[in-house]
């Protein structure tokens, strides 16, 4: 009986450092301060075959569009506090203005939103995993498309 | 003074030696003026005597060698590789462990699942989730590439006010 007491005791004692660990590190994975944006801008095109080193890393990710030459024209990123906004210039006189709404579930909240000149040209609500990114594309520039690829980490 | 029932209650660990200096004198005392259990205390002697004379004349005819042989020879005897698992199994789901184990696997699941470890061995969860998308007017496609997870929002702008390159980009619209 008193085996059965201790092993119950400490069954109670685990169970409970674990449940206060696991709300300690969801409280920290609930409170990052701001969100790194960064913004790549790549002319997509189709009259050479060029592939500019620079994007290296995301061929796999730029693979789907078919374009033939792909060439980076900026890369920027700006630490957005939640609920804040920051503009990017794009170029063709374009703006993206993007706004972190949430963090959950290791998923950031964003709000996109690009502008050519006052007139809007998209607006959009997006959910991405934290690191992660996705690509917003189609508009054209200098006998090309723009690709902007767009990610966002929680700092 | 002890009660009666409380002093029949010693008197088999008293004949045996068991009790304390002060408890033995206690049960003494109390045996010489008790006649009640002065006679519980000779029945009890009584069958002492009987058993210990039954063993005694028992004892040569029990043959102990055997039984020495055979814990010998299996003391001697070399295990079988699955006696050892089986014995380490039993160790292993003894329920000491088992206590320790069940927070410990609650624990490490939990740690798992709030790292990136979990969801980047699981492709559930890696897609970009597009809520909502205002074009004004335009048309827009949305695609999600299976093999890098990645979600392509793309806009069909119109291609007027662009310079004579612009059918170029029209041409060159994805195909996926």
């Amino acid at each position: 009986m008193t085996l059965l007491k201790t092993l119950r005791n400490r069954l109670r004692l685990f169970s409970l450092i674990v449940v206060l660990v696991a709300g300690w590190v969801g409280a920290a994975e609930k409170n990052p301060q701001s969100v790194q944006v960064r913004i790549r801008t790549i002319l997509a095109g189709n009259k050479s075959d060029e592939f500019d080193p620079k994007l290296k890393d995301m061929e796999q990710q730029l693979k789907p569009l078919k374009y033939r030459s792909y060439r980076s024209l900026k890369d920027d990123s700006q630490n957005v506090p939640w609920q804040g906004t920051r503009s990017f210039e794009i170029p063709g006189g374009r703006l993206l203005t993007v706004a972190p709404q949430e963090y959950q579930n290791n998923r950031v909240s964003l709000k996109v939103r690009l502008t050519e000149g006052d007139k809007p040209v998209l607006d959009t609500a997006v959910g991405i995993q934290n690191k992660g990114n996705f690509i917003l594309g189609g508009p054209p520039h200098e006998g090309g498309t723009l690709v902007l690829l767009i990610s966002a980490a929680a700092q | 003074m002890r009660n009666c029932e409380g002093i029949r209650e010693s008197i088999g660990s008293w004949l045996d030696g068991e009790l304390s200096a002060a408890e033995s004198e206690s049960v003494r005392a109390h045996l010489v003026s008790c006649t009640d259990c002065g006679e519980t205390r000779r029945r009890l002697e009584k069958m002492q005597l009987a058993l210990k004379a039954a063993l005694i004349s028992q004892a040569p005819q029990i043959e102990f060698m055997s039984f020495w042989r055979g814990v010998e020879r299996r003391i001697n005897q070399k295990r079988a590789w699955y006696d050892d698992l089986l014995d380490w199994s039993r160790g292993l789901f003894a329920a000491p462990r088992v206590a320790w184990m069940v927070p410990a696997v609650i624990g490490i699941l939990l740690v798992l699942a709030s790292t990136d470890v979990w969801r980047l061995g699981g492709s559930r969860n890696s897609f970009a989730s597009v809520e909502s998308i205002d074009a004004y007017g335009r048309s827009v496609a949305l695609l999600r590439e299976q093999e890098t997870k990645t979600t392509v929002i793309w806009l069909y702008q119109d291609q007027e006010g662009e310079n004579d390159a612009a059918e170029d980009t029209a041409k060159s619209a994805p195909t996926f």
